[in-house]
C-alpha cells in the first residue's frame, strides 16, 4: 500500500488529526496526554507502594488511581497506531542512543517533561491542540512558557552538540 | 457516553493519531526546536495549520454550549511547567507524543525519556504532597488568587459571556493570527530559497582554493 511506503505529508496528517480532535472534543474532551501518563504513574506507584500509595496526598487529591480514565488509552493507542505503521512500512527496529551524552539528556530531559507537565497541570499536546484552540488563557501561557522553554534548551543543546 | 465508552473512543483516537504521526514524521518538539536552531518550518507549519482548524472547530461547537473544553484554574505555574517542559522536550529530542510513537517504532531512547517523564512526575507528587502548590481541581475558585499566584479560568466560552459576542467570532480572529503567522513563514520560506541559488555558486568557490 502506497500509505506504508512513502512519508506523509505533516500537514495533510495534522489535518486529520485535527478533524478527528474536534470529534474527541464532542465526545470527552480535547487530545491530551499529560494526564493519562500521570494516571499511568499512579498505577506503577501503586502497583509497587500498594496502599503506601495513599499516604501521599497528590494521589489522593489531584490524581486518584483509576484505569478507567480516557487519557491512558490515548496514549495506549497512539503507541499502538505508531507499532503498527511502523511493521507494515518495516519500519520497526530497535534503535538506541549510542553516546552517554545523549543518555544522559533524554534523562534529563525526561525528568523536566515530567515535573513540568505536572507543575502546570497541562502538557504540550492539550496547550496546541486543546487549551489554546479553546482559547484558554493557560493555553497562552503554556504556549509562551513552551517558547520560552524550547529556546532555552535549544541554547543547551547547541552548547552540548557543539553545533 | 459511559466510561468505557470513552476509553474505546480514546483509544480509537489514540490509534489513528499515533499511526499519521508515525508515518508523517511529525514533531511537536521539531515544530518549536528545527524553527529556533536551524530554521526550518515542516513540523511548525503543520502544527499551525492543525491549530487554525482547532481554533474555529472548538470555538463553533463552544458557541453553542457544546463540547468539553478543559475547565481549571491557570497562573503562574502553568507558565513556569511549559517552561521547563520545553527544556526537557528539546534534550530528550522528543515530547510527550513522539515518545509514544517513536517508542512504538523500536526506539529505546524514547522509551527511557518516557519511563523519566514518569519518574519526574512522581517526584513532583511528593512536592505536591508536601506543599500543596499549584491548588488541586477541588479547591480552584475560576478566580484569581495571587497569593497562591493563580490567575483563575477563563476561555472562548468566558468571552462569549462577557461580550455577548459568538465565541466563533474570538475563534476565527485567532485562526486569522496563526494564518498570519503561517504566511510570514511561507514567505520567510521563499526569500531564503531565491537568494541562495545566486549566492550558491560564489560561496562554493573558497572552498576550490587548495588549503594553505
Amino acid at each position: 500500500m502506497e500509505f506504508f511506503k512513502k512519508t506523509l505529508d505533516p500537514v495533510i496528517a495534522l489535518i486529520a488529526i485535527a478533524v478527528l480532535d474536534v470529534f474527541l472534543f464532542m465526545v470527552v474532551g480535547a487530545w491530551t496526554v499529560g494526564g493519562g501518563e500521570t494516571m499511568m504513574t499512579g498505577l506503577i506507584a501503586k502497583g509497587i507502594l500498594g496502599h503506601g500509595i495513599e499516604r501521599l496526598p497528590f494521589w489522593r487529591l489531584v490524581y486518584v488511581p483509576s484505569f478507567l480514565y480516557w487519557k491512558i488509552y490515548i496514549s495506549l493507542g497512539m503507541f499502538t497506531g505508531a507499532l503498527i505503521g511502523a511493521i507494515l512500512s518495516k519500519e520497526f527496529y530497535i534503535r538506541y542512543p549510542r553516546r552517554v551524552s545523549e543518555w544522559a539528556m533524554i534523562t534529563v530531559g525526561g525528568l523536566l517533561m515530567g515535573v513540568g507537565i505536572r507543575l502546570s497541570f497541562v502538557c504540550n499536546v492539550s496547550t496546541f491542540f486543546g487549551l489554546t484552540p479553546e482559547m484558554n488563557l493557560g493555553g497562552y501561557l503554556a504556549v509562551s512558557g513552551i517558547l520560552a522553554g524550547a529556546w532555552f534548551g535549544s541554547m543547551i543543546y547547541k552548547k552540548v552538540l557543539g553545533i | 457516553m459511559s466510561v468505557v465508552g470513552q476509553c474505546i473512543a480514546s483509544f480509537i483516537f489514540g490509534t489513528v493519531a499515533g499511526l499519521l504521526v508515525q508515518r508523517s514524521r511529525f514533531c511537536n518538539t521539531a515544530a518549536l526546536r528545527d524553527a529556533i536552531l536551524f530554521k526550518t518550518y515542516r513540523n511548525t507549519k503543520a502544527l499551525l495549520v492543525a491549530m487554525m482548524i482547532l481554533s474555529v472547530g472548538f470555538t463553533v461547537f463552544i458557541s453553542v454550549g457544546q463540547g468539553h473544553p478543559m475547565r481549571f484554574d491557570v497562573g503562574l505555574n502553568t507558565f513556569a511547567g511549559l517552561f521547563l517542559f520545553g527544556i526537557g522536550m528539546v534534550l530528550a529530542g522528543a515530547c510527550t507524543v513522539s515518545t509514544w510513537v517513536k517508542t512504538g517504532e523500536g526506539n529505546i531512547g524514547a522509551l527511557w525519556a518516557l519511563l523519566f517523564t514518569f519518574v519526574g512526575m512522581f517526584l513532583f507528587s511528593l512536592v505536591w504532597s508536601a506543599d500543596y502548590w499549584p491548588p488541586p481541581p477541588a479547591s480552584m475558585t475560576g478566580h484569581p488568587d495571587l497569593a497562591s499566584l493563580q490567575l483563575g479560568f477563563a476561555n472562548a466560552a468566558t468571552l462569549q459571556k462577557t461580550f455577548g459576542i459568538p465565541a466563533a467570532v474570538f475563534g476565527l480572529m485567532q485562526a486569522g493570527v496563526l494564518f498570519a503567522i503561517y504566511r510570514a513563514i511561507v514567505r520567510k520560506e521563499r526569500r531564503a530559497t531565491q537568494p541562495a541559488k545566486v549566492e550558491a555558486a560564489p560561496a562554493l568557490a573558497p572552498l576550490a582554493k587548495p588549503a594553505e
